[in-house]
């Protein structure tokens, strides 16, 4: 098939009206999420999912998307008006935007963020249509060796590049791994650490781990501590007030193309994402500045860049996940989960199994992404009286959601009790300063890599050096060894500094 | 500022009790088998052993760093676990909306200051929502109230 009938395919499922409503829904519900500091998207993601097992596949998994692409559209609300980040990749708009509100520039830097997360989506989007079947035909020809050294590679990237101790984060993924081991052992029936529960042979509930791990935890480290805005003067965000100047026209849209252009690189990569995407094309506007002093004082190219980096890392990280079937970060992990509850597979042959699902999702996002823009500036007024909501009533609220949330997916009192169980988890592992994300990819990627490390080895009869010989492998591996290496190398520089400072 | 990282230290105590757990007890319950012929235990040995020496490497580097102690709040994490407990317990024997309101009542706790009408207005407001999106909307099978007697 080529790209023209593949379009018009998507465009038949994503106009579907359930699907359009349910996009609709999940960009809405992103964009709330995105705003109201102190509720993360994978909470958001978390929370839905349970909605999604009654859906279809392809409704269900574009409405979650639409809560992950939809948070990056009302990020950047609260970093621009009050210096809060609703979401960490919104963190750097914090620096340029909050000056601008100060000038009496609020409207005009929500005004032209959309548009630069628009452009930034735009292109995202592009640029998966064009690559994720590509790199599916190529991983057609994938033997259990190839896909045990990517996902070796994708974990060790996710979990020590992104931000804080690589030995935090890898030992996170162990821990998921671990967690993913209960239940019934695939190739033996073995039952493993379910320690006399019956309900943990059909392994742990990935609602439950999910939702204590991010929803719950969140929570005990929030109460008491999420500042409320306090709406001491309601900004001008008035339609007069939102028209840009020339200049700023003028200025914006070079770092716009820069961002897209980085946010679109880096959400391929796994455990890169969209914070560092935000984080690089920041760094990158003010190098190439002519005049870098302005920056952190309200110059546009500062929100411009990292909001579009952010919305096109959020497209192409999809690549990975449709394409291989290996997601860079857990709320891609949290969408394949949703593709597993239904019994399809992820992996290359996704998109030539499922042309309705891949395409429909991918045409899903520009409909998505032209509501977000039509929804996000008239609804920017109703947005900021949303930030003035207490987290005094939000909590008790996103609690009980939680709690039905994971007892509707099988009725089980027991897989409540076990959100207790990973909240107290979750919370501990916060407190200690261990990145919790990689839990949940550990969880969802460990089970696969068990079977193809298994399968590998039982083709080969125990010679582990099928993992170097085959040369896709090899080569993954290879440079999983340079990454290790890097790692060590900065780690021991860091710890030599601190010893010399 | 203490002479060293305790945080870490904890953490990586917790890793390397976490990893040997796992490590022997499947060594002691699951057969292990050869490279080319794996058994149950083959995978859960590998990864703890990995945690063990990850463990291992994170209190190392603690041991010569400079930290804080971690702090932990008591109070909330308690607070929260009874709220969630309470609709465990509660949800099949009374229903769904007596389990909702234990849960808003006890998860408000956490709060610390005590709003009556506030806390009632809640409780209304959501029993009307989750009855609106959970069974009007969603048509899930949960009863709203049950008599257990």
């Amino acid at each position: 098939m080529d790209i023209f009938s593949n379009v018009t395919l998507g465009l038949e499922v994503a106009l579907e009206p359930t699907n359009l409503l349910y996009c609709f829904l999940g960009v809405f519900l992103g964009m709330l999420v995105g705003v109201v500091p102190g509720v993360g998207v994978l909470s958001a993601i978390a929370l839905l999912f349970p909605l999604t097992f009654a859906l279809e596949p392809t409704t269900a998994l574009i409405m979650l998307a639409g809560i992950w692409y939809g948070t990056g559209y009302g990020g950047r609300t609260a970093s621009i008006l009050l210096n809060i980040p609703g979401s960490p990749a919104n963190a750097i708009t914090c620096l340029d935007g909050y000056p601008m509100a100060q000038q009496g520039r609020a409207g005009v830097a929500l005004f032209m963020t959309t548009m630069a997360s628009f452009i930034g989506g735009c292109i995202g989007i592009v640029v998966l249509m064009f690559f994720a079947p590509v790199i599916a035909t190529y991983a057609l020809s994938f033997g259990s060796a190839e896909y045990f050294s990517l996902m070796l590679l994708g974990l060790i990237a996710a979990s020590s590049v992104s931000e804080g101790s690589a030995i935090k984060g890898l030992a996170m993924v162990m821990v998921g791994i671990i967690l993913g081991m209960v239940g019934a052992d695939m190739y033996t029936g073995t039952p493993r650490f379910v320690f006399g529960h019956m309900e943990l042979m059909d392994h742990i509930s990935l609602t439950a781990l999910a939702m204590g791990l991010f929803g719950v935890s969140e929570m005990i480290a929030s109460v008491r501590n999420v500042s409320v805005a306090s709406a001491k003067k309601a900004p001008d965000v008035s339609f007069k007030a939102m028209k840009p100047t020339t200049d700023d026209v003028r200025r914006s849209w070079l770092p716009v193309l820069r961002g897209s252009s980085i946010g679109t690189f880096f959400g391929t990569l796994p455990g890169t994402g969209v914070s560092v995407a935000s984080f690089m094309a920041y760094a990158i506007e003010k190098r190439v500045a002519k005049e870098p002093s302005r920056f952190g004082k309200g110059a546009i190219e500062g929100i411009m860049a990292p909001e579009s980096a952010d919305n096109a890392a959020e497209q192409t990280s999809f690549i990975p996940t449709l394409g291989l079937g290996i997601p860079g970060s857990a709320s891609m992990a949290l969408m394949l989960g949703a593709l597993m509850v239904h019994g399809i597979a992820p992996g290359p042959s996704l998109i030539n199994d499922q042309p309705q699902l891949f395409w429909g999702l991918v045409m899903s996002f520009w409909i998505g992404n032209v509501i977000l823009v039509f929804l996000n500036v008239p609804l920017i007024g109703l947005w900021v009286r949303m930030l003035t909501i207490p987290y005094r009533l939000l909590y008790p609220a996103v609690l009980v959601f939680i709690c039905i949330g994971v007892y509707s997916v099988n009725n089980s009192a027991f897989e409540v009790s076990l959100v207790i169980l990973f909240g107290l988890l979750g919370y501990t592992l916060r407190v200690l300063d261990f990145p919790i994300a990689p839990v949940l990819l550990g969880f969802v990627l460990g089970p696969l890599m068990e079977e193809h490390f298994r399968r590998a080895l039982l083709i080969s009869r125990g010679d582990f050096m099928t993992f170097v010989e085959r040369p896709i492998s090899g080569a993954v591996l290879a440079i999983t060894v340079l990454v290790l290496g890097w790692l060590l190398l900065s780690a021991t520089r860091k710890a030599l500094q601190a010893r010399a400072a | 500022m203490l002479s060293r990282n305790v945080k870490d230290l904890i953490s990586g105590g917790l890793l390397l009790i976490f990893g040997a757990s796992v490590t022997l007890y499947a060594l002691a319950n699951y057969p292990v088998g050869t490279p080319g012929r794996m058994g149950p235990g083959m995978f859960p040995v590998m990864v703890g052993c990995l945690t063990i020496a990850l463990g291992l490497a994170l209190t190392v580097y603690a041991w010569f760093q400079s930290g804080e102690m971690p702090k932990f709040r008591i109070l909330t994490p308690v607070v929260l676990s009874l709220a969630v407990a309470a609709f465990a317990l509660l949800i099949r024997p009374l229903g769904l909306i007596p389990a909702v309101v234990a849960t808003i009542v006890i998860s408000s706790i956490a709060e610390h200051d005590f709003r009556p009408v506030s806390l009632v207005g809640l409780c209304v407001v959501l029993s009307i929502l989750v009855w609106l999106i959970f069974k009007v909307g969603l048509g899930l099978p949960i009863s709203l109230f049950n008599w257990p007697f």
